[in-house]
Parts: C-alpha cells; structure tokens; sequence
C-alpha cells in the first residue's frame, strides 16, 4: 500500500533519535530533550496559530490566486470585462493558496537539508541491512500500533462502521497476526484506511487553510498541523511511554516510524524529485490532493476538473 | 456542431439504456488491458535499445493519448496567453519530458503484473478504467485511466495514481514554474528545454 504521506505524518520528533540508545547525534538525557520537545511545540503551535489568525480570509482565496500573478508588484492594473470573464472561467486553484509561499520554500530547503545528511544516510542503510521480509513486519508492526488513534478518529467522525472495521483490524492483527507484525485482516475484507485528526477536522467543516511546511514534519497546512498535534496527544502510546517514564520506548517507536515510512517511499519521492522541475510545488500539488482522496471528496470534484476531449482551436 | 449533437444523444441515450454504458465500459477496459500488455511487452523485451523503447513509448503516447488536450489543461488559464508558437513549443516540449519520467519509472520495472479491475461510467460522459499494479511483493498500487472518445476511437485524458490526478497536480506545477517567471509561459518552455535536454528552435 502506497502510504505516500506517512513519512510527513510521522517524521515526529525525528531530533530526538537522540536519546534513543546507540546515537550519539544529540547530547542530553531525556529531561533536557522533553524540554526541546515542549519548546518546538510551542513553537509549532505559535506557528500555527498566527497563520490561522493573521492569514487571508478564506473568501478572498479566489481573488489571490489571480489578482498577483503576472502583475509586477506594487503596479495596479485594471482587469476589464474580458480579464474577468476568463478568471471566472477557469476554477480558482484551491490547491496552490499558499500565502507563506516564501517562508515555505526555505522551511522545506531546510528539511531538504536535514534530509540529505541525516535521514536519507539513515534509511538507505536501514534499507541496505534489514531485509524486505524484516522492514514489511516492522511497517505492519507500527501500523497497527498506529491504529487506536485511526479507531478514536474514526468515532470522532460518526464513522461507527469504520470505528468497527478498524477494531476489527487491530484485534485479528494483533492476534493472529502476531502482534501486528502480520496484516490478515486485509485478506478477511478489513482493509486499511487511514484516519487522522486532520481528516477529522475537515469532517466537521474545517477548512484547510494555507499551506504549511513545517519543520522536519514536512508539508502539511494549518488544519492538518492542528491535526497532528490532536493525533500526538490521543495517542495511547505516547500516554503509556510518559506515564511509566520510559519515554524511550515511545521515541524508537518514533525514530523506526521515520525510518520505515522514509524507505518504502525511497524509489517513488526520488523519481518524483527527479521528474519536476518544481519539487516544492509538486510536492504541495501532491499533499492536496492526497488529502482531498483521504476525505472523500474526489467524487464530485473528479467530474468537474480533468482534462477533456473538446473541439481543436489554436 | 452535428457531432456535438450526435455524442450528446448517444451520452443521453446511455443514460436511457444502462446497457450501453456497459458496453462502454467494457471497451474501455478492453483497451486498457490491450495497451498494458503492449507497455508489458516493450518492457520485458530486452532485445531492443532504449532509443526504441523510448520512441515506442512516444508512439503509445501520441495515439493512446489526446496529449494536445491533456497539455492544454496542464497549461491551464495560461493557454490563452499563450501565442500558438508558444503554444506549439510547449507541447511538443510536455511530450517529451512526458516519454522520458515514463521511461526512467518503467526502466526499474521487473515482473509487475497489470490488472485490469473495473470500470465505471462518470457523469461527464467518460469512462475511468480502474487498475492495479502488482508488485512482485504483493504490494498493489491503483491506478485510474480516465477515458474519453474522440472522433470514434478510445483516448486517455488523465492518470489517476493512488487518488491522485496527475493532470492536476503537473497543472499546479506548472502554474508554480510560470508565476517564479514573472508569469511567462517562455519561463515554462526554457524550464522543460533544461529538463529534457532539448532545445525546440
């Protein structure tokens, strides 16, 4: 299963494979990197919160898509009927509001950065040593770990039929699919749909908001931001690792999350990389519409936006 | 205007006769699974250079495709700004760079199986072809082939791959490439010269 997104959902608190045994990446006990993390939250939600305060309303989305593009900035011009005729022909693209377009292309050259000398070497050696036997168990293994947060968003929903499948998945995987490390459920007609908070925010009306590229997590936009925190807190996991103070266990859990979800997509992100000439807005062309799939939009909107046969003009 | 007429009876009439949206579907998923056991072929043949698999590749491209439409979309509100030189040159350029991601995706290919899962009629009178390929680790990928008919044969107009439509997301692309060039079609058309290596005089 092409799980494009996970390494962007789950590139957590990657810094902290610091404290994880062995890496001696990052100096400090756990206490000091429990305070980096509080402190990068807090940054991430200041973030986030001054984008979804002090960004454009969303009714003049349609209007910045076109009132900047081939202007010169600063210079007013006037459109006349015939402009505005054709701007309303063609659909404003939703998909391109991103109005911290800047902010963003040096957040996601910094990541490319940390992604280069760090998580790259990392999951090309993971790659080079684990067989693929090995990194399938891990990545079913984590995947069912992951599945009572997509089982408390599925309730969050009203979704009691995906609530079901989703216990379904976790009892029978659990058990005689040894601890997750097996996926039998897919084979009984449980498969595996993903749920996130930020999935189950846009369930309750939230719109997207501007596009965000968030440190070392990677694309994402202010409602899906807000998203992975809620997942981060529901997570019983994380409650289980800070309870009994072994918040190790919680950060390997973490560290082999990036680890698995960086390599399954090695092949496709690079081929994907390659074959633009935009890799930024690729990539931010790609999150948006994976996550309108994820919603179950596609539907209505499939009808209105592809190409289409019509007479040859010049 | 008569053939507009024509399909939009024959549309209506498919809407009457559930049949013959079957049928459709049926000869759609027919042409389907005919141009990916062609793609298989060309692939698992070693015989042949990649110069001729690459042209062959083109040869699928510019018949089992309405690359004009589908440029023209990725183009989006820029294709009226465009001059029909320019217009021209960014087509056959988008052919290009379109054989050659194809070619070096394809060149990793070992034994994957394409299957052929289902069709279904959309609203706006075409047919998406529902696919699958099956890595040799069991692991599937969908693929979509929206499919429309043109001057009576079958074309595809969009790749849908795992949910998301390729058209629409080279189309943003795009858009992103032409506003860093102050909103000039030409920064498009030097950007996919450098990328496919050739300059179209």
């Amino acid at each position: 299963m092409l799980t494009l997104f996970q390494p962007f959902r789950l590139k957590e608190i990657s810094k902290d494979l610091g404290s994880a045994p062995g890496m001696k990446l990052l100096d400090g006990n756990s206490e000091s990197n429990i305070k980096r993390l509080s402190l990068l939250k807090t940054s991430i939600a200041f973030l986030i919160f001054f984008s979804l305060v002090l960004s454009p309303s969303y009714a003049q989305q349609d209007a910045w898509s076109y009132t900047d593009d081939e202007q010169h900035p600063g210079k007013q011009e006037t459109l006349d009927a015939e402009d505005w005729a054709e701007i309303m022909d063609s659909p404003p693209s939703a998909e391109d509001y991103d109005p911290f377009e800047s902010f963003n292309r040096f957040i996601f050259g910094l990541n490319e950065f940390i992604d280069m000398i760090l998580i790259d070497p990392l999951s090309r050696m993971y790659h080079d040593l684990v067989p693929e036997f090995g990194r399938e168990r891990v990545g079913y293994a984590l995947r069912n770990l992951s599945e009572p947060v997509v089982f408390a968003n599925n309730i969050l929903q009203g979704d009691l039929e995906g609530a079901r499948v989703t216990l379904g998945r976790f009892v029978v995987n659990s058990t005689l699919g040894l601890a997750g490390l097996f996926d039998v459920s897919t084979d009984l007609d449980l498969p595996y749909k993903k749920e996130d908070f930020g999935l189950t925010l846009a369930s309750w009306g939230v719109e997207a908001g501007p596009y965000l590229v968030l440190p070392i997590l990677g694309p994402s936009n202010a409602r899906d931001a807000w998203g992975r925190a809620g997942d981060y807190a529901m997570d019983p996991i994380n409650w289980w690792s800070y309870h009994y103070k072994k918040g190790f266990y919680s950060y390997i859990r973490t560290g082999v999350q990036v680890l698995d979800a960086k390599t399954e997509n090695l092949e496709l992100m690079e081929e994907l990389k390659d074959n633009s000439i935009d890799y930024y807005a690729t990539l931010r062309a790609w999150y948006y519409e994976r996550r309108k799939d994820l919603m179950h939009e596609k539907e209505e909107r499939e009808a209105l936006d592809t190409p289409r046969p019509d007479d040859d003009d010049e | 205007m008569l053939k507009k007429l024509l399909f939009i009876g024959v549309v209506l009439l498919a809407g009457l006769h559930g049949t013959m949206a079957t049928v459709e579907g049926e000869k759609a998923e027919i042409f389907m699974t005919d141009i990916g056991n062609k793609v298989i072929n060309l692939l698992t043949d070693k015989s042949i250079s990649q110069q001729e698999r690459a042209s062959q590749f083109q040869h699928i491209l510019e018949t089992k495709f309405d690359v004009r439409a589908i440029g023209k979309f990725v183009l989006g509100r820029y294709w009226k700004h465009a001059s029909k030189e320019e217009k021209e040159k960014f087509l056959a350029l988008f052919k290009a760079s379109t054989v050659a991601s194809y070619a070096t995706r394809f060149s990793e290919y070992s034994s994957e199986k394409f299957e052929v899962v289902g069709s279904r009629t959309e609203k706006d009178g075409g047919v998406t072809v529902l696919t699958r390929i099956v890595r040799p680790n069991g692991q599937a990928i969908l693929i979509d082939w929206k499919i429309f008919e043109k001057k009576g044969e079958l074309r595809i107009y969009d790749v849908i791959l795992e949910g998301i439509s390729m058209s629409i997301t080279q189309r943003s692309e795009y858009a992103a490439v032409i506003q860093q060039g102050g909103g000039k079609v030409q920064a498009l058309i030097t950007a996919l010269e450098k990328k496919t290596g050739k300059p179209i005089s």
